[in-house]
């Protein structure tokens, strides 16, 4: 009995670990790059508050306005900057 | 990647490394050649600011034997020998990040698309209305370098109408392409 329960608690923090987000990476250099790349794509993005990596030149960046913003490399190679909202 | 940024090296570094050209008139149709002697006189132009402080050291060895004019043919190479030099000076900035180094040479591209079919014969845009993007993308390149890289900044923007005219003109463009 205690070897389940302590087969689930562990399971269970494990979920719980998986559960977290990551949390999101601050590169100063990066979210500067990221503003820059937003804007040069027209979109309105004074200062990058923060962004989250989400794969290979792929990022979510938020904005000091709250605007969001997906910027990844396409498979043309082509920087795509896509509005996700507040 | 490599071959865009290239590109984009390429056409602002080559400008750099050109004398900035005065103000000239541009083909408004493709096929229309520009005339070759503004491109002759526009080092002759800049020559004396650029020699203006050692202008006592050069007067004797002009006295002895004045210096060959340049053929066409050096003219075109030597912008060219600078291109490499100037091309590792931008790629080497660190101004720029790698993402807006890519959308950058993405947006040359799509310049650079325009130009071609300015000179395939495919109207509009004509060459008028090509300088407004031009223009806009220069102001972008200068607004992210100025703050970071302020002498390659001063460079590419004392070179704008020299780069300007390697675009407006079908055969430097072609060379460059």
């Amino acid at each position: 009995m205690k070897a389940r329960d302590a087969a689930r608690s562990a399971l269970a923090m494990t979920v719980a670990f998986l559960a977290i987000p990551a949390p999101a990476a601050d590169d100063p250099a990066q979210r500067k790059d990221l503003a820059a790349v937003i804007a040069l794509n027209g979109q309105a993005c004074a200062e990058v508050l923060s962004y989250e990596e989400q794969g290979k030149n792929d990022f979510v960046a938020t904005c000091k306005d709250g605007n969001r913003y997906r910027v990844y490399v396409s498979d043309a190679g082509r920087v795509v900057v896509k509005k996700l909202g507040m | 990647m490599a071959r865009g940024v290239g590109i984009l090296f390429a056409l602002l570094l080559g400008a750099c490394a050109t004398p900035p050209a005065p103000p000239h008139s541009v083909p408004e149709a493709p096929g229309v050649p520009e005339p070759q002697a503004q491109a002759a006189t526009a080092p002759a132009a800049t020559a004396p600011a650029a020699t203006a402080p050692k202008k006592p050291a050069a007067k004797p060895a002009l006295a002895k034997a004045p210096a060959p004019a340049p053929t066409p043919a050096a003219q075109a190479v030597a912008p060219m020998l600078d291109l490499k030099s100037l091309e590792q000076q931008l790629k080497a900035t660190k101004a720029i990040g790698v993402l807006t180094k890519l959308s950058l040479k993405n947006q040359v591209d799509d310049l650079l698309e325009k130009f071609r079919s300015f000179y395939a014969g495919r109207l509009p845009p004509s060459l008028t209305e090509l300088r407004g993007p031009f223009d806009m993308l220069l102001m972008k390149v200068l607004s992210l370098l100025q703050d970071g890289d302020p002498v390659l900044a001063r460079s590419i923007h004392a070179s704008r109408e020299a780069l300007w005219g390697i675009l407006a003109d079908r055969e430097s463009f072609q060379k460059l392409a």
